[in-house]
């Protein structure tokens, strides 16, 4: 697993400005969902008027369940909206002609 | 006429057993074979592996697949491969494969490809050694990919399908943030596909991206991530020459 906590990188200590800095805390949750059991990297999380706004497509019911705990744990004390969608797995209900 | 289901970025892992099966099982009535355009798993592990191997295993039609960036992950691409294909699966890295379709010959050229960005906005080979093997694994996986359509070309197949993970063109980015264009795709693949001809181009990983576009040389282009056509899978209907 390519888990940057696990590498040497120093967290800002709780408290401090950068720790506090919206846009560190928006790239560390980034850093999670790919490294953690997710592999996530087709989520994104944008900050949008004070708030962070997450969305994008997972591959399951559970991935979605993980993504959101993970995202409560990054982003606690902050406005965080979601709009996550599961990939759909129905057949085509048409061909395209090429 | 040549039925042509292809999906990419289906990102299979313990929980995904049987979410696609139902789909698959249905596509000898709608196609001739199965392009899987990579991302097959979460991690690249021969267990995420196996669960894409059960999916797809004794599917009605042949399965053509070429790995992913997510399926290098765990650093077992090979073993992966391995895995798939004893699923009954042809996995493509740099080289081509010709599926007898219903008395028509396809031909399929598959690399996985890499990035580093579209003309005016690539990166180049010059710099810190790291810079350049970057832009280099991109052109070998480039050259790869023109050399098995090019053998393709003489093995008599009605139509010729690049198959990549990572995009050829900008085009079927659309939607993603510029600024990351250089790690979805390269022009070095539109390059190579232009170069030896082609009939359609298919490939994943920008989930955020677009179906349709097209390269500089006329060649069809989709963009055939799982969260982009939010399907099980797409199908194409291509006439043979």
């Amino acid at each position: 697993m390519n888990d940057p906590t696990a590498q040497g990188r120093t967290a800002p200590q709780t408290g401090s400005p950068a720790a506090e800095n919206i846009e560190y805390r928006v790239a560390h949750l980034h850093d999670r969902l790919a490294a953690e059991e997710l592999g996530e990297l087709g989520v994104r999380a944008e900050i949008r008027a004070g708030a962070v706004a997450i969305t994008g497509t997972v591959p399951s019911g559970r991935c979605r369940e993980t993504l959101l705990r993970i995202v409560r744990e990054e982003l606690t004390g902050l406005t965080v909206h979601t709009d996550v969608v599961v990939a759909e797995t129905a057949g085509p209900d048409h061909a395209e002609e090429l | 006429m040549i039925r042509v289901a292809a999906v990419g970025d289906i990102h299979m892992g313990p929980d995904s057993q049987g979410l696609l099966r139902p789909a698959f099982e249905t596509l000898s009535e709608v196609a001739d074979l199965l392009l899987l355009a990579g991302d097959l798993t979460r991690h690249g592990t021969p267990q995420e592996a196996r669960v894409v191997a059960e999916e797809v295993r004794d599917l009605p039609v042949p399965v053509v697949a070429v790995l992913g960036n997510h399926d290098h992950h765990d650093e077992q691409p090979d073993k992966v491969a391995a895995i798939l294909r004893d699923a009954d699966v042809t996995v493509l890295e740099g080289e081509g494969t010709v599926v007898e379709c219903a008395g028509t010959r396809v031909g399929i050229a598959g690399a996985k490809g890499f990035g580093g960005g579209f003309v005016g906005r690539s990166a180049g080979e010059f710099g810190e050694p790291l810079m350049k093997e970057f832009v280099r694994t991109t052109r070998r996986s480039a050259d790869s990919l023109r050399t098995a359509l090019e053998e393709l070309g003489g093995r008599d197949c009605a139509v010729r399908i690049a198959l990549t993970h990572f995009s050829p063109v900008a085009d079927t980015l659309a939607g993603e943030p510029p600024e990351i264009y250089p790690f979805l795709g390269s022009y070095l693949l539109a390059e190579a596909i232009d170069t030896a001809g082609a009939d359609l181009a298919v490939h994943g990983h920008a989930h955020l991206g677009t179906e349709h576009g097209m390269t500089a040389g006329g060649v069809r282009v989709r963009n055939v991530a799982q969260p982009v056509i939010r399907r099980a899978f797409n199908v194409y209907r291509l006439n043979a020459a």
